[in-house]
């Protein structure tokens, strides 16, 4: 796929999002905006009933991991809408009613597609990477390592997008706690080139497409070197229409 | 706009505009004119002095009568008098316009930016209360006197006129040279991008020097600073960061580009002389050398704080040292002993760089308030100008010791701190840029 069709792809999931009169693109579309951009994703696949949900459950194999499909719900887990783990399809019937009921208990009038049904990925090293529009410099990319350590010590890097290998790796790098990435204590090193790329990749997503004014993905597993790493979960925001 | 840049530090012809009655107080007040009209004397070219007041002896007192086709004014003005004689600069001056009091409303400043748009002309300010200084041509618009540093590579942007005469202030102080100097003030016109535009191409310019408080399109900024330093180091000090969330990301934009930071107006300076006088430092490896034991602890304690590691000199060299001076100790450092003189500074900083294992070395003076001997010092610089590919910086920890140093090597191409921690700042600085160069040459 060429530059210029990638592109289209991602303004039409844009755009679309745009017509429903909405500034934040679900899960389920920011990673098609990511996989269409070259990032690596989870699988992720929208059931909008039990049947869809049993079906695509058994394509992507188990265990899988379920999450409420709603425009409304941003936060997921906060409307007890996510379930890790499931690994039969009586599991599945019982969970898919049940994030349909606790979605409409955190929100009354929230419209609900349905469920997404998601690859399990084995525990990694989780890292964030995000991007922002500053208003002087413009598209900045953000790094850091999942949990307390972007949360609590502030452990953060920035760059200016669009960036070399050389400034992601640096970034990467210049993080604190850069040894758990590098591997303390007899644990491998991380798949440190493929976050190298996908920061590259999101730097010129962001570079690309001004109207997108931040991107969070949160968490990223980052596999042992040469396993490569993937995105469990992203959000991303459009700037207030003009 | 470089054309009508250059003319703002290289005018071949200045009108100085003022009215030295009517106005007693503030920047456009006669005692700060008149201080204009003295620091211009030593100007190359050709000064105009006009006083619309009439009152100043010898003064042109009307702007018709100054020759058409000058290259710059600097206009001490309050911005009610610029509007009313905005038409008549225009007509005198081909080049660029340095506006020095503040004060002007939205609608002046459109009128100011429509008047130059369709002309060659350009404005540094208003309220470039610091105006403009070039030393080697003798170019001295500042509003204070005895401001006027000595000649040398540094150049310094200041958005801010306080903080850029304090600049000036310390330069002159401390005997390092400052080649060029502007400040811009609220920059209807000229931004302190354009100002690095043209000094990156300067040939007098070893180091560009700037104080922001904001920054005005900063992808273009950005994208100047990451050109320049291809050419030359860039230093950025930056007020206004306690109110700033964004810093932490200004600074990895700085980083990214290749930019050196410091925070204090000491530091810039500081880190800006070693630059424009030292070559760039290829590796973390610091000999010591010293005529005070002890005191190298504090060398050691601020070179480990940034990182770097004291340098083991190789057999050969330890020998070749000890050999002709039995009494030099060395261990951690090269201790020369308390009563060093000229010819075992210059043989012994000799052999340590010609060391492979040594990347930079700091060299320690002294207990030099009683028996300085200025040759010594000298000595020293003279080794450190025919470095080319190791940088070595100097301290005299006592200020007033530190004076007389300095005073002794005036003009002579080496660094001299009054502290163990701003040498070791500087050798930081010096590695940092080698660093940029070496990114630069790959690349990346």
């Amino acid at each position: 796929m060429g530059l210029a069709a990638e592109k289209g792809k991602v303004a039409e999931i844009l755009n679309s999002t745009r017509k429903e009169g909405r500034r934040e693109l679900m899960e389920l579309e920011s990673k098609r905006v990511l996989a269409a951009w070259g990032v690596p994703v989870n699988r992720t696949e929208l059931a909008r009933d039990i049947s869809e949900a049993v079906k695509f459950a058994r394509e992507v194999r188990y265990p899988i991991v379920l999450k409420i499909a709603s425009p409304d719900i941003i936060h997921k887990s906060e409307a007890k809408g996510v379930r890790v783990g499931l690994s039969s399809e009586l599991e599945i019937r019982q969970s898919f009613g049940d994030l349909i009921d606790n979605a409409r208990a955190y929100k009354p009038d929230a419209k609900i597609l349905g469920v997404t049904i998601q690859e399990y990925l084995p525990p990694a090293r989780e890292v964030i990477v995000g991007a922002l529009q500053d208003p002087s410099f413009g598209a900045t990319v953000m790094f850091g390592l999942g949990g307390v350590w972007v949360e609590v010590l502030d452990d953060i890097s920035f760059r200016l997008a669009p960036l070399s290998a050389e400034d992601a790796r640096e970034m990467i790098q210049e993080i604190k706690g850069y040894p758990v990435l590098a591997g303390i204590r007899g644990t491998p090193p991380a798949d440190v080139g493929a976050l190298v790329d996908i920061i590259q990749k999101v730097g010129q997503l962001a570079h690309e497409f001004s109207e997108i004014a931040e991107m969070d993905l949160n968490p990223i597993f980052t596999f042992d070197d040469g396993k490569g790493a993937m995105v469990a979960d992203a959000r991303i925001i459009l700037v207030e229409s003009k | 706009m470089s054309n009508e840049v250059k003319a703002i530090f290289e005018p071949k012809s200045v009108v100085l505009v003022g009215a030295s009655d009517g106005i007693r107080e503030g920047i456009v007040s006669p005692a700060f004119f008149h201080s204009l009209v003295h620091n211009m004397h030593r100007f190359e070219g050709k000064t105009y002095v006009v006083d619309l007041s009439g009152k100043l002896e010898g003064a042109i007192k009307n702007l018709n009568q100054v020759p058409k086709g000058r290259d710059l004014a600097v206009v001490v003005l309050p911005s009610k008098l610029v509007m009313k004689n905005w038409r008549n600069l225009l007509n005198l001056v081909m080049k660029a316009i340095v506006l020095v009091a503040g004060g002007f409303d939205q609608q002046q400043r459109e009128e100011l930016a429509r008047g130059v748009a369709k002309r060659k002309v350009c404005i540094l300010g208003p309220n470039a209360t610091a105006g403009v200084i070039n030393t080697s041509k003798g170019l001295c618009a500042t509003l204070e006197r005895g401001f006027m540093p000595s000649r040398g590579g540094i150049a310094v942007i200041s958005q801010d006129s306080a903080v850029g005469m304090a600049i000036l202030d310390w330069a002159r102080f401390h005997g390092v040279g400052v080649g060029k100097f502007a400040s811009t003030g609220d920059s209807v016109d000229v931004t302190e991008a354009d100002l690095l535009e043209f000094l990156m191409h300067d040939e007098e310019t070893k180091v560009i020097c700037i104080y922001l408080q904001s920054v005005r399109d900063g992808r273009r900024f950005l994208g100047l600073i990451r050109e320049a330093v291809k050419k030359k180091p860039v230093v950025v000090m930056k007020g206004g960061t306690a109110q700033d969330e964004r810093d932490k990301i200004f600074a990895a934009y700085l980083k990214q580009v290749g930019a050196i930071r410091v925070d204090i107006v000491e530091e810039l300076l500081g880190v800006a002389d070693a630059l424009a006088k030292q070559p760039p430092m290829p590796g973390d490896r610091v000999a010591v050398v010293t005529n005070a034991d002890g005191a190298a602890t504090l060398v050691a304690d601020a070179l480990s704080r940034k990182e770097f590691a004291l340098a083991k000199l190789s057999d050969k060299v330890t020998k070749k040292i000890t050999r002709k001076y039995q009494d030099i100790n060395i261990v951690e450092w090269v201790d020369l002993g308390i009563g060093a003189k000229a010819d075992r500074y210059k043989f012994v900083l000799e052999q340590v760089l010609s060391d492979h294992g040594v990347d930079g070395v700091v060299v320690m003076n002294e207990l030099k308030l009683s028996f300085l001997e200025p040759e010594d010092v000298q000595a020293i610089a003279e080794v450190a100008e025919k470095s080319k590919d190791k940088p070595v910086v100097s301290v005299t920890m006592a200020v007033g010791a530190g004076v007389l140093v300095r005073e002794a090597v005036k003009g002579k191409n080496i660094p001299v701190y009054d502290s163990p921690e701003k040498a070791v700042l500087a050798l930081d600085a010096l590695r940092s840029y080698w660093k940029t160069r070496t990114r630069v040459e790959k690349g990346v």
